[in-house]
């Protein structure tokens, strides 16, 4: 009788042991690709976390630590050495070497590769091997935010040995990496199988196996999270995160993300050219309405252009507030005390579109007459790029976490139009406070001048500054070590399953 | 009836071509620039003409036609823009999951439509019969994303007896999306059984078949039911190509992989090899489905037979 209850119980053990390691977590799209160099989407970067390592790693906290690098030095104002670390195999047994790291860096500046996150690497000038494991940077100018962009999943080190054998399968059937956990399979919108990398660097990985599920639909996902067909649940929707917030069985994660949303003005035309109408607009627009209707209160109005969470965030500017009596009188003293008529563009988000309506109403109170305009995505940033707007509504990521990246695309003169800065604004202090900004080592220097540089864009107001979106994933209760990263890719080594 | 059959066939070609034009000139007509798609918010003019010319976008349209109307002759459908995944794996992978829920979502039509159609004409404005025209009319008017979402809420949420998405794990997770899509085609295939059949009882034969003191039952499904089926085949048909093409919602609410999704995230990328494919794909299957369904005709009806032999 004991042997056979000692035999249930093993059973049960080993059973309930192998269904423990089994980790299955549902996002609202399938990966587009698993190169990182074909795509910069959050569904496939939320992926390619698990399965490759950057350099440098940004940990939950927006800390910069080793991660294939395992140290760094600055050699001089464009030149940076970085060790990488010794021992580390791919996932094909191949070792990791220097070469590997130029190979990739190289491979995703090539501007014939098309690579959708070129940019991010648009610093470097050249890459050097110096010997096996150490290679040499520099950059065309002082970058200071180098390290964070090492640490974005799109800069994943590449096994050139792998990438070259798979040719145009690499990404889709063939993917090789050297993090925590391997490819095993991928059924197009059906599941993504990875499996446990026992000789991970980083120690040890708790799950045997994840398993990526793409449910499109928020309510469902939250349901299949519910009903336990789900471990963890990325992007609750506001209306299903509050249904489940005092169901015992779930836990719910919410973070601050890194983005933001924006109505900007085209400041090269009238009369938005006039500071007082854009400021007039600021006050004009009560934030809060935004993120209590649309946003369901899953949100933070917004002080400055970038998330609180950002290196370099201002975090002591004063909102606009709703203020409908100071608009109008902006409006009188820019010469507009009768108002006058504008286009707001919006491309089909239904978020965005709700926001157009709440501003054409709100606008409409202090006289100015605001006609929305919805168009297609990628005309919408044609046409945007290309100067042809009155208003229109974006977002931002800031995926780096340095205000670099938050500011220079958006605010700097020479990046109008399609590199990031649809406002057309510019302003000379701006443009050398953002050029410092890049070149200066020291880190209160360079908060003091990002701080600088955000007081003079929130007083110019090229854009009403909107919001900072917050973001709800939720697991089972019985999921540990689940801890949810700001820039939305969550790490999941350290997550096991009771 | 072979010599029928092969030029309904060979009309299937010009169908083709005129399908590839048209499907060809919409997508590159429309607005959208697969290379800002792809680049998003921050693209330096030369990164998207460098992943412009990466893509073959910046050759003229009608030598971009030319090149993927010579492919596909050689099967050849290329590359998705946005995935780079070969175009025959992505339809290849997502066709079968499509073709199992419409052909479960027809068979289960048929089942219940057809007998429910047969009664309600057989009882006409009885309790019976006006039950069947409510269900009927519910099932078509009932939008299927707010179906699906309720069926999910009822039997995975509430009851907990069925998974609400995804297609790993057994028959239990068939049976949410092919009652959903299935449902309008029971309405369907039931108003039109019963309005043939309620036509086909009411004529000559069918009076002299009862003043002949045939069974009721005989003359209902041996005389009735036989010559009432035709223009329901041709439901039963068109309802079946609507299905393969038309599952698009239902696979997103149950999160299902079928070709629909895949049609829709492509146009909606603007990844034109996929979208172009696709919509090649569903026009083939829309003329085989209609072909046979006129085949099917033949058998059907001896009067067809004779004038093809």
């Amino acid at each position: 009788m004991k042997r056979l209850v000692l035999l249930l119980a093993t059973i049960a053990f080993a059973f309930g042991g192998a269904q423990a390691q089994r980790l299955i977590v549902g996002q609202g799209a399938d990966a587009v690709s698993l190169s990182p160099h074909q795509t910069n989407d959050q569904p496939s970067a939320r992926v390619m976390r698990q399965i490759y390592d950057t350099l440098v790693v940004q940990t939950e906290e927006l800390e910069l630590v080793p991660g294939l690098a395992e140290s760094w030095e600055q050699i001089d104002d464009l030149t940076w050495e970085f060790s990488i670390r010794q021992g580390v195999t791919f996932h094909d047994g191949t070792p990791l070497m220097a070469s590997d790291v130029k190979w990739t860096l190289d491979r995703l500046r090539n501007p014939e590769t098309g690579a959708p996150a070129a940019f991010l690497v648009g610093f470097i000038d050249e890459i050097e091997v110096v010997d096996d494991h150490t290679v040499r940077i520099t950059t065309k100018n002082p970058f200071v935010p180098m390290l964070a962009h090492l640490a974005h999943t799109a800069t994943s080190i590449l096994s050139e040995d792998a990438v070259t054998a798979a040719g145009e399968d690499y990404g889709t059937s063939v993917v090789i990496g050297t993090g925590p956990f391997s490819f095993v399979s991928w059924e197009t919108a059906s599941q993504i199988v990875l499996e446990r990398n026992e000789d991970w660097w980083g120690g040890e990985v708790l799950p045997a196996e994840v398993v990526f599920r793409p449910i499109t639909e928020g309510t469902v996902r939250s349901i299949e999270l519910e009903t336990g067909g789900i471990d963890i649940a990325y992007s609750l929707e506001p209306r299903d995160s509050a249904r489940m917030a005092d169901q015992p069985r779930i836990r719910l994660f919410e973070v601050e993300t890194l983005s933001t949303n924006y109505i900007g003005f085209n400041a090269q035309k009238e009369p938005f050219d006039d500071v007082r109408v854009r400021q007039a607009i600021n006050y004009a627009l009560d934030s809060e309405i935004i993120v209590d209707v649309v946003y369901e209160g899953q949100g933070i109005v917004a002080n400055s252009p970038i998330s609180p969470q950002v290196f370099g965030a201002h975090q002591d500017l004063e909102p606009y507030g709703y203020d409908p009596e100071r608009a109008r009188t902006l409006l009188a003293e820019a010469g507009y005390a009768d108002g006058f008529s504008t286009t707001l563009w919006t491309n089909d988000n239904p978020l965005r579109i709700q926001i157009a309506e709440i501003a054409q109403a709100q606008l409409g109170e202090v006289g100015i007459q605001v006609d929305v305009q919805v168009l297609e995505w990628s005309t919408y940033l044609a046409e945007t790029a290309a100067g042809n707007h009155d208003m229109f509504i974006l977002g931002w990521v800031t995926v780096t976490a340095d205000a670099d990246y938050g500011l220079y695309a958006l605010f700097h003169s020479s990046q109008f139009g399609s590199p990031g800065n649809r406002t057309f604004w510019s302003n000379d202090r701006v443009d050398e406070l953002l050029d410092q900004g890049r070149a200066t080592e020291d880190a209160d220097e360079r908060m003091a001048i990002y701080r600088e540089a955000q007081e003079i864009i929130a007083e110019e107001a090229p854009w009403i500054f909107l919001l900072i979106t917050v973001e709800t994933n939720g697991t089972r209760d019985n999921i540990e070590g689940f801890v949810a990263h700001p820039a939305g890719h969550h790490r999941l080594y350290n997550v096991s399953k009771n | 009836m072979i010599k029928y059959i092969a030029r309904r066939i060979l009309l299937i070609v010009p169908v083709m071509l005129g399908v590839s034009v048209i499907v060809f000139g919409i997508m590159h007509l429309t607005p959208g620039d697969p290379a800002i798609l792809m680049l998003g918010e921050a693209a330096p003019e030369a990164e998207l003409a460098a992943l412009r010319t990466r893509l073959g976008l910046d050759e003229p349209a009608y030598v971009q036609y030319g090149l993927w109307l010579g492919r596909m002759l050689q099967l050849d459908f290329g590359r998705s823009i946005r995935s780079n995944r070969p175009v025959t794996a992505e339809i290849s992978q997502r066709i079968g999951p499509t073709v199992e829920l419409a052909l479960l979502a027809t068979l289960l039509a048929v089942v219940i439509g057809v007998p429910l159609g047969v009664i309600s004409a057989n009882r006409p404005n009885t309790a019976i019969d006006h039950g069947a025209t409510v269900l009927a009319f519910g099932g078509l008017a009932m939008p299927v994303f707010w179906q699906g979402l309720m069926m999910i809420l009822v039997f995975s949420l509430w009851l907990g007896w069925l998974p609400s998405s995804g297609r790993h794990g057994g028959w239990v997770y068939y049976v949410l999306p092919t009652v959903t899509l299935g449902t309008s085609a029971i309405a369907a295939i039931t108003r039109m059984t019963r309005s043939t059949m309620l036509e086909t009882l009411s004529q000559d034969f069918i009076r002299t078949a009862r003043s002949k003191g045939v069974f009721d039952r005989s003359i209902i499904y041996r005389h009735a039911l036989s010559n009432a089926m035709i223009p329901v085949v041709t439901v039963i048909g068109l309802q079946f190509g609507g299905l393969l093409s038309g599952a698009v919602i239902t696979e997103t609410i149950f999160s299902w992989p079928g070709i629909g999704r895949l049609a829709v995230d492509a146009i909606r990328a603007k990844d034109f090899p996929v979208v172009q494919a696709v919509v090649m794909v569903f026009a083939i299957m829309y003329a085989v489905v209609n072909l046979f369904v006129d085949v099917l005709y033949a058998f059907l009806d001896p009067r067809l037979r004779t004038r093809y032999s």
